[in-house]
């Protein structure tokens, strides 16, 4: 019976099969030998404001491939976690991990990823890029990280819209703070700011660095709507 | 997917392989067609003593489930399971500075797999960083997904080909759980069970 390994790219998976069910390990190390996993995300932000955000909703209709069906829109739950040690050196070691659910589709699986330091590279590279691990999770995960000895650092609530442009991913979101959790979805909650976090991402192996153009040239046909930019947190002082 | 059972069964004076020899001989007899080969694994990982009071993490893979990795977390006080994609092993390894691997603990059941009607029998193998430690014969029946409703009829078709090694009572793992919904989670906490009584025995050579 041939074995069959799937790896989830973005919407589609990677079938890889072999004769004999060998170790998942082994698949995993040949997967990463021949670079096919998606581990790296190219990322660009940028805001907009509240009452410009329909003429920028309407742009992004004109310009994405999901046209016919509309926009997707989405109504997550995402918790920030961090796994915490004093290493064997001065510098403390974490492990950023965050939890995203869909509040309007219980049923769905949850998502747990890691998301590396962000390189933001010199000032010919057009995107930021991060390492990213993305993966579907059963409804557990809170208490499995909590007990892992993880600390949730802060949660949030995010709604909008989600465009897709060949594998470019655009996510048109309104941040809430968390209310009670006990109140039905979209009730109890209060904004953090009058505007929209806009992202445009891509998740691809290591390399694919082609992509980051592509955003470029995708971000300036959205200017001056919105200006979606290389986000430098470190320069955002004691926000973080 | 049906419920599971997981039975040891004792090679006496004979060597691995003749076990599974004897036994797939007594399976074929029943009118089963192998259908390929199976495999379960079983990596242990544990906390660094920084991390404060020490827990372990056990992350299974089940050639039934090739998507899948399961992780069960014991904290010593409670179990968690985690199901996730094949990715989370990525995720193990960025977090070797937490949670180390313990060497010489990688458990595995590997070998063929039959089908003979409604039943899946799987004729597993078992070492312990490769050593021989064991025969570990897991049956599935797939039409139902309620213990108690087929573990008579399960208990009767194990001994059909076993013989009367088979104990009259459930695996302790499902006893407390007979009327609840069976899923692959529960043969993983089995497979476990199983891995860490055979990670305690002394072994039985080298009859591989």
């Amino acid at each position: 019976m041939p074995r069959i390994f799937f790896i989830k790219v973005g919407q589609n998976y990677i079938i890889i099969m072999s004769a004999a069910p060998g170790s998942a390990m082994d698949s995993l190390s040949a997967a990463l030998k021949c670079n096919i996993i998606p581990n790296q995300e190219y990322l660009l932000q940028g805001s907009v404001l509240d009452q410009y955000v329909e003429v920028l909703l309407h742009r992004l209709r004109g310009l994405c491939d999901n046209v016919d069906s509309g926009p997707e829109s989405f109504h997550d739950h995402e918790l920030s976690f961090a796994l915490r040690a004093q290493g064997s050196g001065a510098a403390p070691m974490v492990l950023p991990l965050r939890v995203r659910r869909a509040l309007d589709s219980p049923e769905s699986p949850w998502q747990l990823r890691y998301v590396g330091q962000q390189e933001l590279g010199d000032k010919n590279r057009p995107t930021v890029v991060r390492s990213s691990i993305d993966m579907a999770c059963s409804s557990t995960i809170v208490e499995f990280l909590t007990e892992l000895g993880c600390r949730m650092d802060f949660e949030y609530i995010a709604r909008g819209y989600m465009f897709r442009k060949g594998r470019m991913k655009i996510t048109v979101s309104k941040i809430f703070k968390m209310g009670n959790m006990n109140t039905k979805p979209g009730e109890g909650v209060e904004p953090i700011s009058q505007s929209y976090l806009v992202e445009l991402s891509v998740l691809a192996p290591t390399g694919q660095d082609a992509i980051a153009e592509d955003m470029r040239i995708f971000a300036e046909q959205l200017r001056p709507l919105v200006q979606l930019e290389k986000i430098d947190y470190k320069r955002l002082g004691n926000m973080s | 997917m049906g419920v599971t059972i997981l039975q040891q069964f004792p090679t006496e004076n004979r060597t691995g392989p003749d076990t599974i020899e004897l036994l797939s001989k007594r399976i074929k007899a029943l009118g089963a067609m192998q259908h390929g080969n199976f495999l379960v694994d079983c990596e242990t990982y544990t906390s660094v003593p920084q991390l404060g009071h020490q827990r372990t993490v056990h992350v299974l893979h089940n050639s039934e489930q090739p998507a899948t990795v399961f992780s069960i977390l014991d904290t010593g006080t409670k179990t968690i399971p985690l199901a996730t994609d094949g990715l989370f092993d990525l995720l193990m390894m960025k977090m070797s500075s937490f949670y180390t691997s313990k060497k010489q603990t990688k458990a595995e059941s590997k070998g063929p797999r039959f089908e003979i009607g409604d039943f899946c029998v799987k004729l597993g193998t078992i070492t312990v960083s490769s050593n021989f430690k064991g025969i570990l014969v897991e049956v599935e029946y797939k039409p139902c997904v309620v213990p108690a409703m087929c573990w008579d009829l399960m208990k009767e078709f194990l001994q059909g080909f076993l013989g009367f090694s088979v104990p009259s009572t459930p695996p302790t793992y499902l006893q407390n759980r007979m009327q609840e919904l069976y899923t692959p989670i529960d043969t993983i906490h089995q497979y476990l069970e199983q891995f860490m009584i055979y990670r305690k025995s002394p072994g039985i050579g080298v009859r591989t």
